[in-house]
């Protein structure tokens, strides 16, 4: 009886894989990149600790090491990316018109990105939200202590109707100071014409660092509004959508399991079952995916986990010094989850 | 019962009294070394004898912005009131309402490693005497056997003790080994954030302790 039904399995399994190659036959764009030798990945044009490039042209950044961690799950090699910037207009048509296989340009999901511009976002790298930039003088510890405010704001974006939405369901007053521009918004806030400059949180951590003393001014603790950026790749093609998915799944796994850049090695002799089919010891789930079974290992070892991608690029301890905050792992208080392997 | 069953009855607790006595007698170092081993692979730690009689000046004792004692988000389903130490950041954290902590800065010593789950606080002592241990003794035989509180004391301004275990939450007089894996101690504060946590928590104080993953 237990036989049969594991043999039942199988041939619903064999079944649902020979579906998955017939779906894809329009759209092979694991093949594409294979025949190419390198990922076609869009990157911003230049935004401190997410992408970014050196005078010799290296990049570097958070969702440059995306890039990186896919060209690794597919090629072995993380150096194999071709690196595409893009303005914001041009991203998602970039996309659309197969200029880029990925897109890793800090960029929101939104419902309309999806049912409107034809692409899919594969997860959510970095849960980003609207917060407050303060200077430290002004002593306080939470955004329900703005009342009376007045808020430096970039003109033509949600960031306005968002803050002007939170101060007034909480009763506070506000006096708002509108400027075309960030470089505008920030030099108005650093002439003191407002005493609070709203924007995003990843946004305001890269302001406060061209403040003349960025340690005197903080950036308080709330977010909100709810900006999830991550991935996105275009909607044809499940098994591509799936390798760059499960890329950033593992790599979140990864983190849990305590698998990264220097314990990969002690991981490929562990005897925890979780641990043997991340690094493609136990299970075929690479093949499955179309790539080598060591994908994962391949990604952790060049790029690393989750949180030390974060903590290079972004983190506490670099240049831009933001908090984990919604972005640790669901176990240590913060938002970030991955299905597990297996 | 048969003779046979009986028999089977007695070697199984012969093999089961063997078994207690390896446990009781070698697990608990054997896991010791091993956690330890773990840790010294995974941290760098910071070779640094300890130095009585130090008194740290106020320039050594200001850290780093981002090692100073701030109010920060902070996610837990862990009622307020509660301490969570997580050695892998190097945080210590005290609850102080929904997604708020106060961020305290540690340096973990190698028993920080070797331990995680719930205590409670069980005696508070303010500057704390310290007898070095027989291990740290054989590093620096220098070192006196008996150390009475004061400013100059590696356990430094005050000492929270965690149930009925050697680990404790203490000050230190070398506040640079703040944000590092160091080779002594357990869990140090500069003596002004000691202070500080101190006054706020009472003795029963639910202390968690995480570590990072093992593989």
């Amino acid at each position: 009886m237990r036989l049969s039904i594991r043999l039942a399995v199988v041939l619903v399994a064999t079944a649902l894989a020979a579906n998955v190659a017939s779906s894809s036959v329009s759209a092979q764009t694991l093949k594409t990149v294979q025949e190419r030798g390198a990922l076609n990945c869009g990157v911003s044009q230049g935004l401190i600790g997410f992408s970014i490039a050196d005078d010799k042209g290296a990049w570097s950044g958070f969702d440059v090491d995306f890039c990186r961690a896919v060209a690794a799950a597919v090629f072995g090699d993380p150096s194999k990316v071709h690196f595409v910037p893009l303005t914001a207009d041009e991203r998602f048509t970039a996309l659309h018109d197969k200029q880029i296989d990925l897109l890793s340009r800090n960029s929101t999901w939104t419902m309309g990105r999806e049912t409107e511009l034809g692409l899919v976002f594969a997860g959510v790298t970095y849960y980003d939200g609207q917060a407050f930039l303060v200077p430290k003088s002004r002593n306080l510890q939470s955004a329900l202590e703005l009342d009376g405010s007045k808020v430096c704001v970039q003109s033509g974006t949600t960031t306005e109707p968002n803050f002007v939405d939170y101060f007034e369901t909480n009763h506070m007053k506000y006096e708002i100071v509108r400027r075309e521009t960030a470089a505008e918004t920030l030099a108005a806030y650093r002439d003191g014409q407002c005493n609070v400059l709203t924007s995003d949180e990843s946004g305001l951590y890269a302001l406060r660092l061209q403040l003349p003393r960025p340690a005197d001014h903080a950036i308080l603790p709330d977010v909100i509004s709810k900006e999830p950026l991550g991935p996105a790749v275009r909607q044809d093609d499940m098994q591509w959508f799936n390798i760059v998915r499960w890329v950033n799944f593992a790599m979140i796994d990864a983190e849990e399991l305590g698998v990264g850049t220097n314990t990969l090695d002690a991981a490929r002799q562990s005897n925890k079952p979780d641990v043997q089919r991340l690094v493609g010891r136990n299970g075929d789930f690479g093949k499955q995916l179309g790539l080598a079974n060591d994908w994962a290992s391949n990604v952790l070892r060049t790029t690393g986990n989750y949180g030390e991608v974060f903590e290079r690029n972004v983190g506490l301890h670099s240049k831009l010094g933001i908090p984990r905050g919604l972005n640790e792992l669901w176990n240590n208080g913060g938002i970030q989850y991955a299905p597990p392997i297996r | 019962m048969t003779a046979g069953s009986k028999g089977l009855a007695k070697g199984s607790l012969a093999v089961l009294a063997a078994l207690f006595v390896l446990t009781t007698a070698h697990a608990p170092t054997l896991a010791q070394s091993a956690a330890s081993i773990e840790a010294a692979k995974k941290e760098k730690e910071m070779q640094i004898d300890e130095q009585p009689g130090h008194e740290p000046t106020v320039e050594e004792g200001e850290l780093p912005d981002v090692y100073r004692r701030q109010e920060v988000f902070f996610r837990t389903s862990e009622p307020a009131g509660t301490v969570i130490i997580r050695t892998s950041d190097r945080f210590l954290y005290l609850i102080i309402g929904p997604n708020r902590a106060l961020r305290y800065a540690i340096g973990v010593g190698r028993q920080g490693f070797q331990w995680s789950g719930l205590e409670r606080i069980s005696r508070k002592q303010e500057w704390p005497d310290w007898r070095p241990p027989p291990e740290m003794i054989d590093r620096q035989p220098y070192l006196p056997r008996f150390m009475a509180g004061g400013p100059g004391n590696p356990l430094g301004a005050r000492a929270l003790y965690l149930g009925n275990t050697d680990y404790r939450i203490h000050g230190t007089n070398l506040p640079e080994t703040i944000g590092q894996a160091i080779s002594s101690g357990c869990f140090r504060l500069v003596n002004d954030d000691v202070i500080d946590l101190f006054d706020r928590i009472p003795i029963g104080t639910r202390v968690i302790i995480k570590q990072a993953a093992q593989l």
